[in-house]
């Protein structure tokens, strides 16, 4: 699916990744897991295309997209990409239909078939009967499934979920925490950074990030320290 | 298309208030707009249908003024319109007088006074008399009240006067009411043809112009031909008689008037604009957030871009339309203290419509381009 060769990123002087190489698989569920500040979201930016700015190279399906334009960079992240982030980030003034028809808006898909995609991500998620209602009439947990929902509307290959169940109790991510892996079952590639160890066991495999450095398991990290 | 309107309606609607505030400016000016051209539109629609009934879409008048007062004499001869008719592009000539009376003195004994006369209408209401059509034989005159009065006091009824010299009997007194103009005589037709109708001098010459033939260049070259030929030159003036000269005036105030609506319009719409762009940057940055996850979702940067321009754009138009409805009233109060009626054109609902387009292009372009260039990374940090 992604290969990434010795990536890095400064912020001026400050190096949030160095060296970073990494091999994901078409299928994976892989867990990215590290300290607040370590570089998690800024590696997984990267990774979603949503950061252009690094060093190195990187690889989505065998393609560098380092020097593509903006549209087609759009229409990746559109169709074949999906994200879930940590505080759900829906629109607070659509409805839940609306919210998760947002990627369907910028794809060209006929009327029909996107009513039928929204309809069907709707009934996987189990927020029927939701449909008309706001983000702030739901409970935390719904609201991520609306966020999940919307990242999978367009059938990506590739879910990028930054602390998916970062906002949510134990026992609601357990659920979000189903969805995934159901949709990891169903074929899709996820790659999730998340805090919490529990939360990581549902991926096939994690790995450790550590002041901008990656490591592929737990042991090696403590023995840089 | 529609799906894009519907967001940009949706978040006009979020924030009524403040949007409302902003529209004020677009309202007023396209109020402004709508107003002045109805007032031109109706005024100019006014005008050609003036120049409708007085025929003057295939003809030209031409004008010979006395130069001086005391010798009125003149007017175009008979070979002059043989002259003018020789114009190319002219049909055909016909000269008229511009006024219908013709001058006499009426004698009683040793009163006289100057009078106005002319040839008797087929209706008249007497206040005294019976009235019927005269033969030329009969020389009978029919005279006003006021005339009646000062020649006789009283019983006017056929005594005998006398008019440059003929004499005339009384047959009847009309009276002329104060909006109401008549001669101070009426003769009988043949009477009047015979005696006075060659006082009545052919001061108008109606040039008929042949179809396609230009009316300002027949005119121009009429005037100068009988400013060589003229057989009244040396004691008349000639010039084209513009039927627009009473309303001159009025042109000229409307002008104002116009110009100072249009200064209006135009400081509303900039005002209105820059509200605008102001509004936008507001809206922009509040929704920092929305544009980031669109972006995240698949949304180009033109994309954002279209997205608030589209805002933009409705937020005028809406502005516009209000504007329009507005104008439309202020049009109706208007039109009760115009001499003419003010119309709203299609042509004035295009241009408002076009107008309220512009400022929404034009200010909203910036805002909008912010929101489209702006970092991923960082929007997508916004809550
Ligand atoms: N725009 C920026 N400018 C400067 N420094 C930044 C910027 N964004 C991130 N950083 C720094 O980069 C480092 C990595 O940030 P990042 O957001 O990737 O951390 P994280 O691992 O996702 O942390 P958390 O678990 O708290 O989300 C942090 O030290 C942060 O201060
Ligand atoms: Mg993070």
């Amino acid at each position: 699916m992604l290969k990434v060769t010795d990536v890095g990123k400064t912020y001026g002087k400050f190096t949030a990744l160095e060296n970073i190489n990494l091999e994901v698989a078409d299928g994976e569920f892989l867990a990215i897991m590290g300290p607040s500040g370590s570089g998690k979201s800024t590696l997984i930016n990267i990774l979603g295309l949503l950061d252009q700015s690094y060093t190195g190279e990187y690889l989505l399906e065998n393609k560098s997209y380092k020097d593509v334009n903006d549209n087609q960079l759009s229409q990746i992240r559109g169709d074949e990409l999906g994200f879930v982030f940590q505080n759900f980030k829906l629109l607070t003034t659509y409805n839940v239909y609306e919210n998760i028809e947002v990627p369907l808006i910028y794809s060209k898909k006929e009327q029909n078939k996107k009513r039928q995609l929204v309809a069907d991500v709707i009934d996987k998620v189990g927020l029927k009967g939701k449909e008309k209602n706001i983000p702030s009439e739901l409970s935390g947990g719904q609201q991520q499934r609306v966020a999940i929902a919307r990242a999978i509307v367009n059938r990506p290959k590739l879910i990028i979920a930054d602390e998916p169940t970062g906002a949510l109790d134990s026992k609601t991510s357990k659920e979000i925490m189903d969805i995934f892996t159901k949709l990891n079952q169903a074929g899709t590639t996820i790659i999730m950074v998340t805090h919490d160890s529990e939360v990581a066991e549902y991926a096939m495999r994690t790995v450790y990030i550590r002041d901008g450095r990656l490591y592929n398991d737990e042991k090696s990290v403590k023995n840089h320290d | 298309m529609t799906d894009k309107l519907m967001i940009a309606l949706k978040s006009i609607g979020k924030n009524k208030n403040r949007n409302f505030l902003t529209m004020l400016g677009i309202i007023i000016g396209i109020a402004s707009v709508i107003c002045i051209l109805a007032i031109g539109d109706g005024f100019t629609h006014t005008m050609i249908k003036g120049m409708g009934n007085h025929n003057m879409r295939n003809k030209v008048i031409i004008q010979w003024e006395p130069t001086s007062d005391y010798n009125t004499d003149g007017g175009f001869t008979q070979n002059d319109a043989s002259a003018l008719a020789g114009i190319p592009g002219v049909d055909h000539v016909k000269l008229t007088s511009s006024v219908a009376e013709a001058g006499a003195k009426a004698q009683y004994k040793t009163k006289n006074f100057s009078i106005g006369l002319n040839k008797q209408p087929k209706h008249l209401k007497l206040v005294k008399g019976t009235y019927f059509t005269m033969t030329g034989a009969s020389n009978g005159v029919y005279i006003s009240e006021d005339l009646a009065h000062k020649l006789f006091k009283e019983n006017a009824i056929n005594r005998l006067i006398s008019i440059d010299g003929t004499i005339y009997e009384v047959q009847g007194i009309y009276h002329i009411g104060s909006m109401e103009y008549r001669p101070d005589a009426y003769v009988a037709k043949t009477t009047f043809k015979q005696l006075f109708a060659n006082q009545i001098i052919k001061d108008q010459a109606k040039i008929y112009v042949n179809d396609g033939a230009s009316k300002k260049q027949i005119g121009k070259a009429a005037v100068k031909r009988m400013k060589q030929m003229g057989e009244e030159k040396k004691t008349g003036k000639y010039s084209v008689s513009n039927p627009d000269q009473i309303s001159k005036q009025f042109t000229r105030i409307l002008n104002d008037v116009t110009y100072f609506i249009a200064f209006i319009a135009g400081i509303s719409l900039l005002i209105a604009g820059i509200g605008v762009m102001n509004v936008m940057y507001i809206t922009v940055s509040e929704r920092r957030k929305e544009i980031g996850i669109r972006r995240a979702f698949g949304a180009t940067s033109s994309d954002i871009r279209n997205q608030f321009l589209i805002e933009s754009v409705v937020l005028c138009v809406i502005g516009g339309i209000i504007g329009m409805i507005l104008g439309y009233i202020l049009v109706s109060i208007i039109n009760a203290f115009l001499p003419f009626k003010a119309v709203i054109t299609p042509y004035a609902i295009i241009l408002s419509l076009s107008v309220s387009t512009a400022v929404g292009l034009i200010f909203g372009f910036i805002p909008s381009n912010k929101a489209a260039k702006s970092e991923l990374v960082g929007l997508l940090k916004e809550e």
